[in-house]
């Protein structure tokens, strides 16, 4: 069971800065540069959970979608070492 | 500006069509009518007013579509079908207002023929929903486009779609066997390949098939269509390669296509641009180092040894060729997000940098593969004037994706963010004359205006006389005949003209 802390939902971890024009707050996940956001578009309060909802629904989603459209997916990895033996 | 029908012929037209639709099914109210009036295509939203339709209809069988019809020719109002409207050239949007039937609730499974693996489906129903069915008996209908959890089988049929994997499956035109038509007069007529509905190839008669296909509403509106089926795939191979080269990344794309596999599904070569694009915002290649300059991808489908192989083959040939493969997370991945495209958010930037929200314009052309670079840099160049005049587009790169089975023609698209809420009538028009010198490209080397999104908008349309020459003469003769009150989607492809002034009045 985990438990809501207000506090740590609405901390964000330092960020990291990737290249010139993004970050990364959470492994993998990748954000526009908030600098770069000043002008044209508000920012808007985010919750950390829901930060990694949406990441983990959009995998959930392709990985719906392999199965929607195939029995199984083949490894091209698998397939690379493959053409060395 | 076509001018707001006055209330008392509205009233008139719904007391006209509610006994036979049912008054649920004829829908008048502001946001109903509103929500109809455009499709995903930017265009400058200070003018929504000017395409709203006056009435909106949801027939449920293809006597009630029929009925619709009559009662617009009688009234001499505009009527325009829309399903998914997910087009991209305008296709659904009531230019002349009038009345939009929106073909939702024909959306029923009527048969699957197991035997002769076809499917015969109300247009109204989307490819995604008929596959969750088709499923159960391990058959897939093929037709994917970017937009396939929401575009539905008739518009499929209106704009003559293009899809994801047609060059392993065919595109709509080769995957819709047969289908129920209501003419621009109100007449209910079988559309096939001969008289069967589930022949696949007749040599009896016109081939009016094609006819009624892609003609983005001007001729009347599909109702019940019969579909080809296949056996749902085994396996599924995508691969992703990053090359530090686009010349190279080029030859890559087309060994992949002209390979000759026979689970090949299609091959897409990404430029510099798109490269840069992505690089920006898509967590699959922020991290890529700064020399990938250029990617293919490939992918095929079918039974799993034989998509084992034939991947096994696009591996070598890539590998050959000094690509990179990328992976299987992120080739699996971006593969995945491809058949849904209609649902990435879009943001692009300004010339400073700077974030601003912008929606996605894709302009496409059939483009041989020889004149892929070509085309490629002149496209760009026109963008790169338009952006450093207006400060309201950016260019997202582009692509050029394998039409069929050969590799002798791409669907060759580049995307243009816009920042839809800046347009205003002067950077519209900034907008217009480069898609028509965009098209002006296309036609120079020899390609079509269009592969896949149609050519009816403001721009690329002044040109399709030029590219059909004579047979532009036969569009106009054929509208007129079947069409002679102007009613079914006037405005589209410039076909007023086979009026002379009367059909302007429409």
């Amino acid at each position: 069971m985990t438990s809501f802390r207000y506090q740590d939902e609405y901390t964000t971890p330092p960020a990291r800065q990737i290249t010139p024009t993004t970050i990364e707050r959470f492994e993998h996940v990748f954000e526009v540069d908030p600098s770069l956001m000043t002008d044209n578009v508000a920012q808007q309060v985010f919750p950390n959970w829901d930060t990694k909802r949406i990441v983990a629904a959009r995998w959930d989603h392709l990985a719906w979608i392999h199965t929607h459209f195939a029995d199984s997916v083949i490894s091209g990895e698998e397939l690379l070492r493959s053409l060395d033996d | 500006m076509t001018a707001v029908l006055e209330a008392s012929i509205v009233e008139q037209l719904v007391a006209a069509i509610a006994p036979v639709l049912g008054e649920a099914n004829v829908l008048t109210s502001k946001t109903a009518r509103y929500s109809r009036a455009r499709v995903p295509a930017p265009f400058p939203v200070h003018r929504w007013a000017e395409r709203v339709p006056d009435l909106v209809v949801l027939p449920g069988s293809t006597e009630e579509v029929a009925h619709v019809v009559r009662v617009a020719n009688e009234f001499g109002v505009p009527i325009v079908p829309r399903d998914g409207g997910t087009g991209l050239t305008d296709g659904a949007v009531p230019e002349r207002r009038g009345i939009v039937v929106d073909v939702k609730r024909m959306n029923l499974i009527h048969e699957i023929d197991l035997e002769n693996r076809t499917a015969t489906v109300g247009v109204g129903i989307s490819m995604l929903k008929l596959n969750e069915v088709l499923a159960q008996h391990g058959l897939i209908y093929p037709d994917n486009p970017a937009s396939y959890p929401c575009s539905l089988v008739g518009g499929r049929i209106g704009t003559s779609g293009w899809s994801l994997i047609g060059s392993r499956y065919g595109h709509s035109r080769d995957l819709v066997l047969s289908f129920d038509m209501v003419t621009p007069t109100g007449d209910i007529i079988f559309v096939g390949d001969g008289g069967g509905r589930k022949i696949s190839k007749s040599s009896s008669g016109y081939q009016l098939k094609h006819l009624f296909m892609g003609h983005q509403g001007t001729l009347g509106i599909a109702t019940t269509a019969t579909l080809k089926l296949y056996p749902k795939a085994e396996a599924e191979f995508s691969a992703f390669w990053a090359f530090d080269d686009y010349d190279v990344a080029y030859k890559a794309v087309g060994a992949l296509a002209r390979a000759g596999i026979a689970t090949f599904a299609g091959a897409v070569l990404f430029d510099e641009k798109k490269v840069e694009y992505l690089r920006r915002d898509d967590e699959a290649y922020i991290p890529q180092p700064e020399s990938v300059k250029a990617l293919v991808c490939s992918v095929g489908y079918g039974n799993s040894d034989e998509v084992a192989a034939g991947g096994r083959r696009m591996m070598r040939i890539a590998r050959d060729l000094g690509a990179r493969y990328m992976g299987d997370e992120i080739s699996q991945g971006d593969w995945a997000s491809r058949h849904d495209r209609y649902a990435t958010p879009v943001h692009g930037r300004t010339l400073s940098g700077q974030v601003a929200l912008m929606s996605w314009h894709c302009e496409d052309a059939a483009i041989n593969y020889t004149d892929l670079p070509a085309v490629t840099r002149e496209w760009h160049a026109i963008v790169e004037k338009l952006r450093r005049k207006h400060d309201v587009f950016d260019d997202w790169g582009m692509f050029a994706y394998t039409s069929s089975d050969t590799g002798v023609d791409y669907l060759t698209e580049i995307d243009i963010g816009i920042w839809e809420e800046k347009l205003d009538d002067t950077t519209w028009a900034a907008f217009v004359d480069a898609k028509r010198e965009i098209a002006a490209v296309s036609l120079k080397y020899g390609g079509s205006i269009s592969a896949c999104h149609g050519s009816c908008r403001e721009g690329e349309v002044d040109l399709v006389p030029q590219e059909l020459g004579g047979g532009y003469d036969v569009m106009l003769a054929v509208k007129r005949a079947l069409d002679p009150n102007n009613i079914m989607n006037p405005g589209k492809y410039g076909l007023d003209r086979a009026y002379d002034n009367e059909g302007d009045r429409r």
